[in-house]
């Protein structure tokens, strides 16, 4: 009946939600790099034209006039120096990050039973993880970051970038858009690979915002700068966003959805899983996932019950599970339960009076325990005693 | 993992990093000092130096721009190495089965914080996830008991889990543990073991002192420990060598000590969130694969109330009997509960109605030759 094959450990199916822990330092090196480019691209066209003004004008200026040009440029590329030791020192920190998650990883890859001490330890560590990250995922940025001190985790979470992520959402919910449009600029490259309508929608609730207070002028000028642009790409849009200059809030006519307040959280919402596709972060937070698999496999018939045949805790011999247990029963009620293709019960089954059945062993040893008369049993959930004379041999083929 | 850990490698130490560009930014730099300090030592060489710059600083900038090759291609590899190992990834696995039971979840990170004895981060996690009504203060107190005595037996001091166990001494027995005995006994093997030889009317006294309750149940346990004085000196070489206590003996005493506090609290010894993630992450490649084939043949599986395979989960994940009617295949439930029929063979009520051709007949064991009546058959709890 003991399946071993179920407790061989593979580590690869293990990684199934570990990516993240790997891709998220990588995004984070590619946009490190990418701002070094930037830097070195803007500041080096900069500094040659300088170069090239300071020697065409270098026979007619006097010699002071030329060291300052120079000293400029000297200051200019001192500041770029210190910028790319700034992206270097960063760069390093991901990479020693990196190291640690990717030993971490490893450390799974020697093990080889489910069943081995070392593998409980792994598995509580990434329950760590995924708490930290439900509780990032959900602005509990204080909760999450002192667990993460806690249990010595913080190379293994990402504080920073949901700790970022959720001081625009929360800016968003409070109708400010300039924090999530200067995420978007900082992105604008990546953004545009994707496709991603943030922006055009962001541009588009700051233009109704202002013909929602009737500030009518600066609602054109603010169209015509921003939005008139992408009117080849959100053509409808655009013309729906135009007719609503003639359609007050008070009489939206067909407008309504463009006034709606809904429309802030609809841009909670795109911001966030833009931001996470971005990041090449899971749209779910890990816990939901795992927990989600998790009660359903441990789930059976029995974990809801009306039937008073839950395990209880009258007694030792009987371990509470999961499921039951008020932490967990709730929420497992909507999931299915475990499918099984074969009975898995006690050996040498034994029917009590009362229709409740156990292994022989249990009874007898709980007999032992409890210091009952040879002849006797008791019901360790009922608490009902029986003669051993009225018991009856149970089959499950 | 090797892949990955050779490509990184590349990044940190190989020079696939911002290093060297900014090692030719510098050489710009010292560029325009050393022309600086040209131009001030020897006015007249203002005009052509500065003229040259420009052409310099082009070069320069060009090295730094082709020495940001280095970590460009380092990025690419690693992350391709990443595609590799990372290819049956669970992205966008979304069952949204928790989707909207914050509440529930939160509760239970919660408990689980609390189990863990992380009282000040449960407390954080309470006032920011705002929880009204989360874990009542009851379990909070009884929690913070459960680990200060937990760190008590981990300083090896006994007496606050004797204390415990004493004053439930009534509600243990009748959950049939050996708890408190056991804690006496370790105390005793202390005393006896511990000290010096002087010490052992000392271990005697306290055995003469707390066994008493327990000579009905455990007496030859007790002769044996009695039996220990005689043998202390080689205590391995003695009948008695499976009662010498080391770490493994505390470990096990936390974790039955743990068991009884959490069972009396009718919980579970080890936290549910803790068991139901590690079963989850077990489970999860064979979630993946039955996703997709549900997407392939356009099914979810939620609408049913049972997953449509078998999800292999070792052993101590189980903790229910699970009985499969063996000629319907199906899981036994509520409305279709497994019945004992006169022979002793079980099974789902459903079938026994089925082979009676639902008429009440006579119908025959499918698994031995007895013959009976659907009324025979009676329901039983597994």
């Amino acid at each position: 009946m003991t399946t071993k094959s179920a407790a061989i450990l593979s580590a690869d199916n293990n990684l199934l939600l570990e990516e993240p822990l790997l891709r998220l330092p990588l995004e984070v090196l590619r946009k490190i790099f990418k701002s070094s480019q930037r830097y070195i691209e803007n500041d080096g066209k900069k500094l040659t034209e300088l170069a090239r003004d300071a020697g065409a004008k270098a026979p007619q200026v006097s010699q002071e006039a030329s060291l300052e040009s120079l000293n400029a440029m000297i200051t200019r590329m001192q500041t770029l120096k210190r910028k790319m030791e700034t992206l270097h020192e960063e760069e390093k920190v991901v990479h020693a990050q990196s190291r640690k998650r990717v030993s971490h990883l490893n450390d799974l890859h020697s093990l080889s039973s489910l069943l081995e001490d070392g593998y409980e330890s792994w598995s509580k560590i990434r329950l760590d993880r995924f708490m930290v990250d439900y509780m990032l995922r959900n602005g509990y940025s204080n909760s999450a970051k002192q667990l993460a001190q806690k249990q010595g985790i913080e190379e293994l979470v990402d504080v920073d970038v949901f700790v970022q992520c959720w001081t625009i959402e929360e800016s968003l919910r409070n109708k400010k858009t300039t924090e999530c449009l200067a995420w978007c600029a900082e992105n604008k490259n990546s953004l545009k690979k994707i496709k991603s309508t943030l922006e055009f929608e962001l541009r588009l609730q700051v233009y109704i915002e202002y013909v929602r207070e009737r500030k009518l002028k600066e609602a054109v000028t603010y169209s015509r700068k921003y939005l008139s642009g992408s009117c080849d790409t959100h053509t409808t849009e655009f013309l729906r966003a135009s007719c609503i200059l003639a359609f007050p809030p008070e009489r939206p006519g067909p407008y309504k959805a463009l006034y709606a307040e809904g429309r802030w959280d609809h841009l909670v919402k795109t911001f966030v899983s833009t931001h996470h596709s971005l990041y090449n972060l899971p749209q779910e937070p890990l816990l939901h996932v795992a927990l989600a698999a998790g009660l359903s496999s441990l789930k059976t018939p029995s974990c809801h019950s009306t039937l008073s045949t839950r395990h209880n805790t009258a007694c030792s011999v009987t371990s509470l599970c999961p499921i039951c247990s008020t932490e967990l029963n709730e929420l497992a009620k909507p999931v299915p339960y475990g499918h099984h293709t074969t009975s898995w019960v006690d050996h040498d089954l034994i029917v009590l009076p009362n229709g409740r059945v156990y292994g022989t062993k249990r009874l007898s040893d709980l007999a032992g325990k409890l210091g009952l008369d040879s002849g006797k049993y008791r019901d360790p959930i009922s608490g009902e005693e029986f003669e051993r004379a009225d018991v009856r041999k149970v089959f499950i083929s | 993992m090797d892949a990955i850990e050779k490509e990184l490698d590349k990044l940190t130490n190989g020079g696939a990093n911002l290093s060297k560009s900014i090692k030719d930014i510098d050489k710009c730099l010292e560029m325009l000092m050393d022309a600086r300090t040209t131009i001030e030592n020897d006015p007249t060489a203002t005009v052509p130096t500065l003229q040259a710059l420009e052409s310099q600083l082009k070069t320069g900038f060009q090295l730094a721009t082709d020495s940001l090759k280095g970590p460009h291609g380092g990025i690419a590899k690693y992350g391709k190495a990443l595609d590799k190992k990372f290819k049956h990834s669970t992205n966008e696995n979304t069952f949204g089965a928790l989707a909207n039971r914050q509440p529930l979840i939160n509760r239970a990170i919660q408990m689980h914080l609390l189990r863990e004895g992380n009282f000040e981060i449960a407390e954080t996690f309470a006032k920011e996830a705002g929880i009204v009504e989360g874990v009542p203060s009851v379990l909070d107190i009884e929690f913070r008991e459960l680990f200060s005595i937990q760190e008590s037996l981990r300083r090896k001091e006994l007496k606050p889990a004797i204390e415990w166990a004493e004053k439930r001494r009534d509600l243990l027995e009748s959950r049939a543990t050996n708890l408190e005995f056991e804690l006496h006994r370790l105390q005793y093997m202390i005393l006896l073991f511990q000290g010096t030889p002087d010490d052992i009317p000392n271990a005697l006294a306290y055995a003469k002192a707390q066994f008493g309750p327990f000579q009905k149940k455990y007496l030859t346990e007790i002769s044996q420990l009695a039996g220990c004085v005689v043998w202390r000196e080689k205590l391995s070489m003695s009948p008695y060598a499976a009662l010498i206590q080391d770490e493994s003996s505390w470990q096990s005493i936390i974790e039955s000590f743990t068991t009884e506090f959490c069972a009396l609290l009718r919980l579970s010894a080890e936290s549910p969130l803790y068991v139901a993630t590690t079963a989850g992450a077990i489970a999860l490649p064979t979630f993946n694969k039955m996703a997709t084939i549900m997407k392939a043949k356009k099914t979810e599986w939620t609408s049913q109330n049972e997953l449509p395979v078998e999800v292999p989960l070792p052993d101590k994940f189980k903790y229910h009997s699970i009985f499969v009617c063996p000629v319907s295949k199906e899981q036994t439930t509520d409305s279709n509960p497994p019945m004992m029929i006169p022979c002793g063979h079980v099974l789902a009520k459903d079938t026994v109605q089925k082979l009676a051709r639902g008429t009440g007949s006579r119908y025959k064991c499918p698994y031995c030759p007895a013959d009976s009546l659907p009324k025979e058959a009676r329901e039983i709890y597994l």
